[in-house]
């Protein structure tokens, strides 16, 4: 099993002019491309923390994170995103087009591909994610589920190593979590693993092969299902 | 005690600092008062390295502005000449350095106000007799600013982590990208600003016209003595000048 993520004694506080909010101050742990790893605790014990430094998006005070053997330092948020894909909590936050087919379509169009790939690619993932027939409509104005599996599609798209959601049945009705439950498994079956955030029991049930348990900054728990 | 100033003392040295900047057109004269508003703000405890680090890019900008400024000013001794077309002048030297200089007091002198919680500047400013209507305008751009400079730089990151590397990517990608950072921004305004707005009509904003308030914020003794100093100097300077 190939290690997406290593974090060795990392050291994350928060600091503004007031105050200083202590979160981890030695937290270490790997997590494996193919497997379903989920990540749960109270409030605040950091889960949405700890993703954002594995994905770069904050830094450590101390100690080192790797993405697929790269040290996050060495590393660019482009680079770590080629590799991992990030759906945000809030999923408006990563919504930039002014149509949903757009909002799939335009990191192709930078990264120069072919206008018939990148149709075909689109098409297929809206479909995946039964977003096809509001491929028109601006993102802006979906409802909070379709926002969330537009920004889950935005993310497929570009054809990630593995997946790290942050909170991904949020706004999801039973039956919008049965197709998330379907694309998962779909992607485990290609190898894909992925990181869930999440304060849904059943859903990591389901799902995860591993579960750690995060309170106050510290892991509480690491187990296998 | 002095750091501890009532806000409308702080926004009065920022008025006066302001009109010093705006009205002087000698850089000798500038430098002084930029000098001066960095002492202030020193004096005061602003956090002056954290402003300079959040308006570093500011500043590329504005250097950038300046200079096509002097390039485009034609008059005086020519400095730098391309086939016979001035590119650069003294008099747009000058002026491109004044220009820098005064959006340097600018926001050194901005930073004092800074010092005061938001909360304490509308205050002062409806005991001022600001109408509440246009005090709590000026309260929610305060409180709002941050959050949309995070939320800016949270766009940014989300449109690098799809696999964008911006820095390596040619300028006219680079500008469509920016593009793209239009619509959550202004989503978020929108959004944004109907939560406040139903909230203000929940909490019956302006149903009554007399309003009280349990936070009252009073001017000592120090507060008169450098609204004062500040007021005479500020006078007695620009009719130093004018003579």
């Amino acid at each position: 099993m190939e290690k997406v993520f290593a974090l060795k004694n990392v050291k994350f506080h928060y600091k503004d002019s007031k105050r200083i909010s202590r979160i981890f101050e030695d937290i270490s742990f790997d997590i494996f491309s193919d497997e379903i790893t989920a990540l749960i605790g109270e409030n605040g014990s950091g889960k949405t923390t700890v993703t954002k430094l594995m994905m770069g998006i904050i830094k450590p005070l101390q100690g080192n994170i790797y993405v697929f053997g790269r040290n996050i330092k060495e590393m660019s948020l482009g680079q770590i995103g080629k590799k991992v894909g990030y759906l945000f909590q809030n999923p408006e936050r990563q919504l930039f087009a002014t149509s949903v087919y757009e909002e799939l379509s335009f990191v192709m169009e930078i990264k120069g591909y072919d206008k018939k790939y990148i149709d075909k690619e689109v098409s297929q993932t809206l479909k995946l994610l039964n977003l096809y027939h509001l491929k028109n409509d601006v993102p802006f104005f979906l409802s909070g589920g379709e926002k969330q599996r537009l920004a889950l599609a935005s993310i497929l798209v570009n054809k990630p190593k593995y997946l790290v959601l942050d909170e991904p049945t949020t706004s999801l009705d039973i039956e919008r979590k049965e197709i998330l439950s379907n694309i998962i498994d779909k992607l485990r079956k290609e190898k894909i693993g992925t990181l869930i955030v999440s304060h849904d029991n059943q859903f990591i049930e389901r799902h995860a092969d591993r579960i750690i348990q995060l309170s106050k900054g510290e892991i509480v728990n690491d187990t296998r299902t | 005690m002095i750091q501890e100033l009532d806000a409308r003392t702080k926004i009065i040295i920022v008025l006066v600092l302001s009109t010093w900047a705006i009205f002087f057109r000698n850089i000798q004269i500038l430098l002084l008062v930029l000098l001066v508003s960095i002492c202030i703000s020193i004096f005061l405890k602003c956090d002056l390295k954290g402003v300079m680090y959040k308006t570093k890019k500011l500043f590329k900008i504005m250097i950038i502005i300046a200079l096509v400024q002097s390039i485009f000013t034609k008059e005086g001794q020519a400095i730098f000449i391309i086939n016979g077309f001035p590119i650069l002048t003294y008099e747009g030297l000058v002026k491109t350095v004044e220009f820098i200089l005064r959006v340097a007091i600018i926001v050194v002198s901005a930073s004092i106000v800074v010092t005061s919680n938001y909360r304490e500047i509308v205050q002062g400013l409806v005991q001022w007799k600001v109408p509440y209507e246009i005090a709590f305008m000026v309260s929610v751009a305060i409180r709002f600013m941050p959050i949309f400079s995070q939320e800016l730089k949270d766009v940014v990151t989300a449109i690098q982590l799809r696999g964008i590397e911006i820095k390596k990517i040619p300028l006219g990608k680079k500008i469509k990208v920016y593009s793209y950072l239009f619509m959550p921004i202004v989503s978020s305004v929108i959004i944004k600003t109907k939560e406040l707005s139903m909230a203000m009509e929940m909490k019956a904003f302006g149903a009554y016209p007399q309003r009280t308030s349990y936070m009252v914020i009073q001017m000592k003794k120090i507060d008169y003595i450098v609204i004062s100093i500040s007021v005479l100097c500020l006078l007695s300077s620009i009719f130093l000048y004018l003579i």
